[in-house]
């Protein structure tokens, strides 16, 4: 009798952890099997294939494969089954109705410029990367074209500015620092944006946030950044720097103040105290080391290829600026301060 | 014995470069400051209008230059002689003319320097304007130049220390001719009369007044044999 009690409570316990367990296990085993296929192109073609490093560092992927493919049975694929994902206005609600009231949507759904698989917010982006999706439809040169109507140095603002800093609302803006390299050996070479490959031989195996954050606290001084700025070994290397918004809305119009160029040109220094270096991943993107407060306001090491006319100006630079106009008074009034006691002497 | 004399001293060529380069220098200052900063500056209204004039104007100010160099250099063939100092300047030329301005013009003795069409520069102008003309003009239309192609030229800025460098010495350099310009004007009040050279720099005619006793020319007329003899040489 105690045997088979014993027995109908080892089964019970064993039922409820299946129950537990089991859909754990399940979910865990369904987004490995998932990849297990699509991430090998030979398996599945370069279309359907999933570069699983980046899909596994999107919010996405905690989610698992099946919240989006529902229709997904377990004979997939022996079930011949069409394979549909669900809508992103399921779970992104807010954002497609913005969306849907955009010229855009005419024109462009979701997937168009937004891979799902490699979906990241914009602090996982560096700066440059941020223009990718635009030029899927928008040529740079016709861009610029279109700018040079109205937009002085319409070329420097396309080449320099992620679209979305005017074409959407922002709670903020941030300056997002890049490190860049040299595209070919050269003077006069042209840079881009390094790779986690590239960086990593020039910190000898050691972490790439360490070749600017020396003292490896997670953050970016002014010394530190002047200190790699100086640093001879690191010649081929520069670090550039985009005006980014730090949310982005997707209404995507032309707003009636970015018309006015001080938005962004009037509002002085204090628009240009944040910053943030955006360092490469093994996945793919980008996380980013808080940068010490103003670092882009400094003279000439802090960031030597960013500078915004009218923002970053320098407060040093305007005080001896100041100082030299001053001097070319002292002519005028000391002399003509003598010149005025000794009038007498030239009447002849 | 006082003599007045009328001298043609500023050709139409020079005249049409100084106006055009003042009016140009002017409107870049206004609108240079503007540029820089927009939060307390608003004369030329948007920051866009300030940013096509103050390329307009700097493009004005580079022709006029260039108009200047090719006259004294192609046409007249006189600017070694204008604007480089001899010896004799830097010897005793400068403290000569240092002198009269900083002692003896207060008590009431005549300009050492009489201007001529082949010597219009006192030594100490010699020195400053082979500075401005030479160095300063040009590297602030350059680093200007620059500026306005910035993303063409960003390889060449990088190559010369980057964009904060080319700005800080543009900005800089902007100030000190910027500082030169009271100097400037107030020196030109310095003549016979405080109108003589403005004047002469509207109509090309200066009036002189000449003592023609024995010692006050005297030095001049040594300066001048000496230039004639280098110039012959």
């Amino acid at each position: 009798m105690k045997t088979k009690l014993a027995k109908r409570i080892l089964q019970g316990v064993l039922l409820v952890l299946a129950v537990i367990l089991v859909p754990l296990c399940g979910s865990a085993m369904e987004m490995d099997d998932c990849l297990g296929c699509h991430a090998d192109a030979d398996m599945v073609g370069a279309e359907l294939q999933i570069d699983s490093e980046r899909f596994e560092h999107t919010v996405h992927a905690e989610f698992g494969c099946t919240t989006c493919h529902t229709e997904i049975t377990d004979d997939h694929p022996d079930d011949g089954a069409v394979v549909s994902a669900t809508e992103c206005l399921d779970c992104h609600e807010e954002t497609a109705d913005q969306y849907g009231h955009s010229a855009h949507a005419e024109n462009a759904t979701c997937v168009d410029c937004h891979d799902p698989h490699n979906a990241t917010g914009l602090e996982k982006m560096a700066a440059q990367g941020m223009n990718q999706a635009c030029e899927t439809c928008h040529e740079t040169e016709e861009v610029v074209t279109m700018h040079a109507e109205w937009l002085p140095q319409a070329t420097l603002h396309i080449a320099q500015l992620p679209c979305i800093t005017c074409h959407t609302d922002a709670d903020g803006y941030e300056v997002v620092l890049n490190i860049t390299q040299k595209q070919y050996d050269g003077k006069l070479s042209s840079y881009s944006v390094s790779t986690l490959e590239d960086l990593q031989k020039y910190s000898d195996g050691d972490d790439i946030s360490a070749l600017i954050d020396l003292n490896k606290d997670d953050f970016i001084s002014l010394a530190e950044l002047r200190t790699f700025n100086k640093n001879p070994a690191y010649a081929e290397l520069r670090i550039e720097g985009m005006l980014a918004p730090n949310t982005a809305s997707h209404d995507f119009s032309t707003h009636d103040n970015r018309f006015d160029c001080s938005f962004c040109h009037v509002s002085g220094p204090e628009s240009m105290q944040t910053s943030f270096l955006a360092l490469p991943e093994p996945s793919g993107g980008f996380t980013r080391m808080a940068v010490e407060q103003g670092a882009v306001l400094d003279a000439l090491y802090g960031t030597p290829d960013f500078y915004m006319t009218g923002s970053t100006r320098n407060a040093s630079m305007n005080l001896i600026g100041f100082a030299i106009i001053c001097g070319g008074f002292i002519m005028p009034i000391g002399h003509g301060t003598l010149r005025f006691m000794t009038r007498k002497n030239r009447k002849h | 014995m006082v003599k007045k004399k009328k001298i043609y001293l500023q050709p139409t060529p020079v005249r049409i470069w100084h106006w055009l380069n003042a009016f140009g220098i002017m409107t870049l200052i206004v609108s240079g400051t503007q540029i820089r900063f927009p939060e307390f500056i608003h004369v030329l209204g948007s920051y866009k209008a300030a940013v096509y004039l103050h390329n307009t104007a700097g493009f004005v100010v580079a022709l006029s230059f260039s108009l200047w160099f090719f006259y004294y250099m192609f046409v007249s063939r006189t600017m070694a002689d204008l604007y480089v100092p001899k010896a004799v300047d830097l010897k005793s030329g400068i403290i000569r003319q240092a002198k009269f301005y900083f002692l003896t013009y207060f008590l009431g003795w005549d300009n050492p320097h009489h201007p001529t069409p082949e010597n219009k520069f006192n030594s100490m102008q010699k020195s400053v304007y082979l500075g401005i003309m030479f160095v300063l003009v040009p590297l602030v239309s350059l680093s200007g130049i620059f500026l306005t192609n910035v993303e063409p030229l960003r390889s060449l800025i990088v190559m010369i220390g980057g964009l904060k460098l080319l700005v800080g010495l543009h900005f800089i350099l902007a100030c000190c001719l910027t500082a030169f310009l009271p100097t400037h004007i107030y020196l030109a009040t310095l003549g016979h009369t405080p109108m003589e050279h403005i004047k002469a720099m509207w109509t090309g005619w200066e009036e002189t007044k000449v003592e023609v006793s024995e010692g006050a020319n005297k030095n001049q007329k040594e300066m001048d044999d000496i230039y004639a003899e280098q110039r012959a040489a």
